[in-house]
């Protein structure tokens, strides 16, 4: 469910989330799906990133991402249970790049 | 080694509220919150005197961090619905998420996701208040924007002793101030006369084995807090994972797909909830 920035919309996107006034007034549905006009509209409300659908976004690549998790863990390998841990975190990240 | 003595930074610390640095609405805040007699009527109207606060209150009861289902939409309801205890903490946490980000940058995410994270575990132990255990992993690093804001060049010294120590900020700031942002938060919290289990949070959310009346609160937070470093979101003082404490591990004793639900609930929230501020 990526956020994106309203300058990135495209037609046939859909909404994963409401696009709502500053009030809180829903102005577009979750699930709509976004045509030339919709995009327009949006652009004048003056709203800066809406949520669509689709898989996230991951902004560094997965050998960044496991580097950055060793050096996370590194002062407390084989510390009880922190192996345990680290394994989990590990596949919930690695399954974050198989989305696609 | 400090050189402040314990007694001028509680002091410093309970009168928060002569510092200049402190914003307005901070101020407004805590002279309603010390109020022991505070009724959810007057909370009530407080909130809905600043359209600031309103839009922010509403925003993080409408959020993943709490999780209702529907949208709530007045004042009155949300407080209705959290109850004093929780509207007080939340009330501080909203009101300080511009500061967490000045004192820290990543600080907000980080209490964000460890609200989450919190909830989400409160839910899977069946407590009663999954709300009550989200405000108090929302609110658990409070002390770390207090000290920032009391002791500015003391604390980036902290900071910088961490980083260039490779040690933990809570070490670091044993050092530099003889007491720790749990200390500080507890001390803040109690003044502010939270609930005792929200205090216990925070003062011992890095020792959970010493927390007598809420121990599986403590636990949770302290676990929490630990996932969210795992898995990277924010920045609360240093990039390293701390050590599980094996007795609050234990007490929790979560399965591995109970753990993978928290971080996915985790991710699936977080970008969400960045808008709050």
């Amino acid at each position: 469910m990526p956020k994106i920035p309203v300058s990135k919309l495209e037609t046939g996107m859909k909404l994963s989330k409401p696009v709502t006034a500053k009030s809180g007034m829903v102005m577009l549905g979750e699930g709509t799906e976004l045509t030339a006009t919709w995009i327009e509209r949006i652009q004048d409300m003056g709203v800066t990133n809406i949520f669509v659908e689709g898989p996230p976004i991951q902004t560094i690549s997965k050998e960044e991402a496991m580097d950055n998790l060793n050096t996370r863990f590194s002062h407390v390998e084989g510390k009880p249970y922190m192996n345990v841990i680290k394994k989990i975190v590990r596949e919930h990240i690695e399954g974050l790049y198989e989305q696609y | 080694m400090s050189n402040i003595d314990p007694k001028v930074l509680r002091h410093k610390v309970e009168n928060i509220n002569t510092l200049p640095t402190v914003p307005g609405v901070l101020k407004r805040l805590s002279a309603v919150i010390e109020n022991p007699r505070i009724t959810l009527v007057e909370i009530s109207a407080f909130i809905s005197n600043d359209p600031a606060l309103t839009t922010k209150v509403l925003k993080m009861v409408n959020s993943a961090i709490y999780g209702f289902p529907g949208r709530i939409a007045s004042v009155s309801h949300a407080t209705m619905l959290l109850g004093l205890n929780i509207i007080k903490g939340l009330l501080l946490g909203v009101s300080v998420f511009e500061l967490m980000q000045k004192a820290m940058s990543g600080l907000y995410e980080h209490s964000l996701a460890c609200a989450i994270a919190s909830r989400v575990i409160a839910q899977k132990k069946g407590l009663k208040e999954p709300e009550e255990v989200s405000v108090a992993g929302l609110l658990h690093d409070i002390g770390k924007v207090i000290l920032t804001l009391s002791f500015p060049t003391e604390y980036q010294a902290a900071m910088n002793e961490a980083q260039g120590k490779n040690i933990s900020i809570f070490d670091a700031e044993k050092n530099q101030f003889n007491a720790t942002h749990a200390n500080v938060g507890s001390w803040l919290a109690e003044k502010w006369h939270f609930p005792r289990n929200l205090i216990e949070v925070i003062e011992c959310h890095h020792r959970p084995a010493l927390a007598k009346n809420a121990p599986m609160e403590t636990a949770i937070v302290h676990m929490a807090d630990l996932l969210v470093r795992a898995r990277g979101f924010g920045f609360a003082g240093e990039i390293f994972v701390p050590e599980v404490n094996a007795i609050a591990y234990e007490l929790l004793n979560l399965s591995e797909s109970d753990i993978k639900d928290v971080l996915r609930e985790m991710e699936d929230n977080m970008e969400s909830a960045e808008d709050i501020s």
